[in-house]
């Protein structure tokens, strides 16, 4: 169980002025600007949930997690794993967390794979039958078994990063902390990461928290997601509520007859916006309040359809609709 | 017993990491030697033009330098890494990785480099000890020969902590590689005897960067027999003990206030 309470981590930089003369002006100024990453965060999330931590850079995902493994120190308030803080009991908590940076590897990285697995079996003190299963289900879901006798310096982006998936799995910690594991893989690599966090989630219970940037690691993993933004949460609740926070929006895109135009076609209601793209017709609207078979009936009728694709609002496009709303408020207070 | 263990593990690893590029294992060693022959010969060239320095002769100035190489040999196998963590690892947010494993971060440091160069620095000093041994005419007493014995070893951990201490600062300031090269350069004072310095620089030898304490000290005691050879090991053993203990605290202290780097 991890309890976020009233977290915040503030940075305290020097105001820097530009080039070289204003980088010595630095030098001798005493000015300091504060730069609140994480402010006053709450939550709290339970064993074996796959939480979704998302937000746009330098919203603050990192400085949490690392406050939440015990790298950073808070400015203030209190993260509790298992009701012992990782900043002031790092090691106790430490062998209980696996952390995952997409950007940066753990393993070593001139020897081979294999010997890195060793050594991290000795600092978490795995046993040799653990570690056996351990290597025999990480071999299955992540396929590491191919490249562990390669150097981590010769793997590719995607093998580097299933094996550093493994190894932060080695020693069979209860929380997985990831932050962006999917960073630049390709779909398939993208697929097998997410099946082998599902099943380590299935098998074990194991609790995960995931950053990305990725919507479908989102969708196909996690039930509940916290969405951050400047440091304070903004969402913090089921996949299902936040994409029905405008309705239940829905897309129909028409292919039509040349003569058919978006400015004069019939309207069938106010609620129903209408939009050209590629000379396709867009239908933009919320289910619940008019009905689906409505508007089909009319764009056949009306519109003449001969093909539609009907799509759901992405998860994406509601995260980019919360932040461009939240942009636009902090704008106003700025201009007030 | 388990940090032994894992120590030798990490060792291991990072003798792995050292062979896995075999001509640069070559190069360094090739280059290491040479390195350190060509300052031993710097050395004997100048010492030979003054046949003596501070009524030291020649054998006894090479005895003196090559003594130095021992504590400074020592630390160097065990504690190379921290001269990366002063420069460059706090800097780059690379010390990631030791702050999530459940060991100290500081018994991580010293795990993650075994420097198998200071084996050569080790080699060439005791060839030059014993070279310049045949030429000296010293009763030698069991003390003398003790006392040396516990300089290099704990003048060694005096080193290391020191090391240690100026590169948790790297904490604080990001960097803190030119502090550590500014009190590591100290060693070199003490190569020769704390007699041909004047009286500031043999009390801060003594007293603040105690690299006369066990070098140049324990060597006189040999030469001359200027100093009691018990009272000034445990003189030795109790500053190691005191500037070791200090080093780790202040290492814990500082290790707090890392702030990693954005990704």
């Amino acid at each position: 169980m991890i309890e976020v309470n009233e977290l915040s981590k503030v940075f305290r930089k020097p105001i820097r002025g530009n080039g070289l003369s204003g980088m010595v002006k630095t030098l001798f100024s005493r000015q300091y600007e504060e730069v609140r990453a994480v402010d006053g965060i709450s939550f709290t999330v339970p064993d074996g949930e796959i939480v979704g931590y998302i937000g746009a850079n330098g919203a603050g995902k990192s400085t949490t997690i690392k406050m939440m493994c015990g790298i950073l120190t808070p400015s203030s308030g209190s993260v509790r794993i298992d009701g012992i803080e990782p900043y002031r009991k790092r090691r106790q908590v430490a062998q209980h967390i696996g952390v995952v940076f997409g950007q940066k590897t753990q393993l070593w990285w001139d020897i081979p794979l294999i010997e890195s697995f060793k050594v991290l079996k000795e600092i978490y003190q795995v046993s040799d039958a653990d570690y056996k299963e351990r290597m025999d289900f990480l071999g299955e879901v992540l396929d590491v078994k191919r490249f562990l006798s390669q150097p981590v310096r010769t793997l590719s982006l995607g093998e580097r990063m299933r094996a550093d998936l493994a190894a932060s799995m080695l020693h069979n910690p209860r929380i997985l902390f990831l932050d962006e594991p999917t960073i630049g893989m390709d779909v398939l690599v993208k697929e097998k990461i997410r099946l082998a966090i599902h099943a380590l989630n299935k098998s074990y219970g194991t609790t995960v928290i995931l950053t990305t940037h990725d919507m479908t690691d989102i969708e196909d993993l996690c039930s509940r997601i916290i969405l951050l933004e400047k440091g304070a949460i903004l969402y913090d609740g089921p996949l299902s509520k936040l994409k029905n926070r405008f309705g239940n929006l829905k897309t129909l895109t028409l292919t039509v007859p040349a003569e058919i135009r978006a400015e004069t076609a019939p309207l069938l209601s106010p609620e129903v916006a209408l939009s050209e793209e590629d000379g396709r017709l867009i239908l933009r609207f919320d289910a619940d309040n008019v009905p689906l078979e409505q508007v089909i009936q009319y764009a056949f009728r009306d519109l003449r359809a001969m093909d539609m694709k009907l799509a759901e609002i992405s998860i994406g496009d509601v995260v980019k609709t919360i932040l461009a709303q939240q942009e636009a408020t902090d704008g106003q207070a700025v201009a007030q | 017993m388990r940090y032994v263990h894992l120590y030798f593990t990490c060792i291991k690893r990072s003798m792995i990491s050292r062979l896995e590029y075999k001509k640069d294992t070559i190069v360094a060693l090739f280059s290491f030697f040479f390195s350190n022959l060509c300052s031993l010969a710097a050395v004997y060239f100048i010492l030979q033009s003054i046949p003596a320095l501070a009524g030291y002769s020649l054998a006894e100035l090479g005895f003196f330098y090559g003594f130095s190489m021992l504590p400074i040999s020592l630390d160097h196998l065990f504690s190379d890494e921290f001269w990366l963590v002063a420069y460059r690892r706090v800097k780059d947010g690379d010390m990631d990785m030791h702050f999530l494993r459940p060991v100290p971060v500081i018994f991580q440091v010293f795990a993650e480099t075994f420097q198998p160069e200071g084996f050569g620095e080790m080699i060439l000093g005791v060839a030059l000890i014993t070279v310049c041994a045949f030429h000296l005419t010293v009763t030698v007493t069991f003390g003398a020969i003790a006392v040396l014995i516990i300089g290099a070893v704990f003048g060694a951990v005096i080193i290391t902590s020191l090391k240690v201490a100026m590169a948790a600062l790297a904490f604080i300031f990001k960097r803190s590689g030119p502090l550590l090269q500014i009190i590591y350069n100290f060693s070199s004072y003490a190569k020769y005897p704390l007699a041909i310095y004047p009286f500031l620089i043999r009390t801060l030898l003594i007293f603040v960067l105690p690299f006369g304490l066990f070098i140049s000290l324990p060597v006189d005691t040999l030469l001359t027999g200027a100093h009691d050879p018990w009272l000034l090991s445990f003189a030795i053993i109790g500053v190691a003990a005191v500037f070791f203990a200090l080093a780790v605290r202040i290492w814990t202290l500082c290790e707090r206030r890392y702030e990693s780097t954005g990704s």
